[in-house]
């Protein structure tokens, strides 16, 4: 999955690209996410679109986030949230 | 005569006497040991046993071997091994380090309902290879800190 994430210094490599995953032998795994931080230009469905490669799973970003998005036309550079993977 | 005969009588009966008394018993063994309780495992909050970096995963989610330095082309995993039960936010944040300077590779989060002693993995690979230098990945429960582990690609 694509990070998304620019990077933050020209001297810097891009990590723009890491695959990253998660799992667990738990009793129950709820959720598992993975975060990411808000880049000018962003949109719900454009996220959506890189990360899952279809736009109208932006829903699915949304709801994963309603205690930190109100309305999903307005997010913002440097927010942080959750991708559930 | 009479003398020697009762002398010896009471010789004989003095060692039939000797000879019949029994022998002390042994000492009873002490009692056995008390092992100590086992640590509780299960009734406590949840915190990191250990993680262990690998390169590879085997069976039940056991780490390989435990590494510092992985090839740029490694998929790179942190094994975390948690006891206790409850809820946990268990995140892996992954970084770059190159001298102050420092880049977020990826952050993760697994939200777990634990019920004892459990393994969880986090991975991150990168498809045009890693680029060589140093990293950290620090693990947080429930927002603490639960570790850093430096390592190294070259």
């Amino acid at each position: 999955m694509n990070m998304g994430n620019k990077k933050t210094d020209d001297d810097m490599p891009d990590f723009s690209n890491v695959v990253s995953g998660a799992s667990s032998k738990a009793a129950e795994t709820k959720a598992t996410y993975k975060m990411y931080t808000i880049v000018s230009g962003d949109s719900l469905s454009k996220i959506a679109k890189r990360e899952y490669g279809n736009a109208k799973d932006w829903t699915k970003i949304f709801e994963a986030n309603k205690d930190v998005i109100k309305d999903a036309n307005k997010i913002y550079p440097g927010q942080k949230i959750k991708i559930p993977l | 005569m009479k003398f020697i005969t009762q002398f010896s009588l009471a010789l004989l009966a003095l060692t039939l006497v000797a000879c019949s008394k029994k022998e002390a018993p042994p000492p009873p063994p002490p009692p056995p040991a008390v092992a100590a309780p086992a640590p509780d495992l299960v009734n406590v909050p949840v915190s990191v046993k250990q993680v262990v970096l690998t390169n590879s995963l085997g069976a039940d989610m056991k780490a390989g071997a435990p590494m510092t330095t992985f090839a740029p082309t490694d998929t790179i995993y942190a094994v975390v091994e948690t006891i206790g039960s409850g809820n946990a936010s268990v995140k892996a944040m992954w970084t770059y380090h190159k001298g102050e300077k420092s880049a977020q590779v990826s952050e993760t989060m697994q939200e777990l309902v634990l019920a004892g002693p459990t393994s969880s993995e986090f991975h991150i690979s990168k498809p045009d290879g890693w680029p060589a230098g140093d990293y950290q990945v620090e693990i947080t429960v429930n927002g603490a800190s639960a570790g850093i582990q430096n390592f190294s690609v070259k």
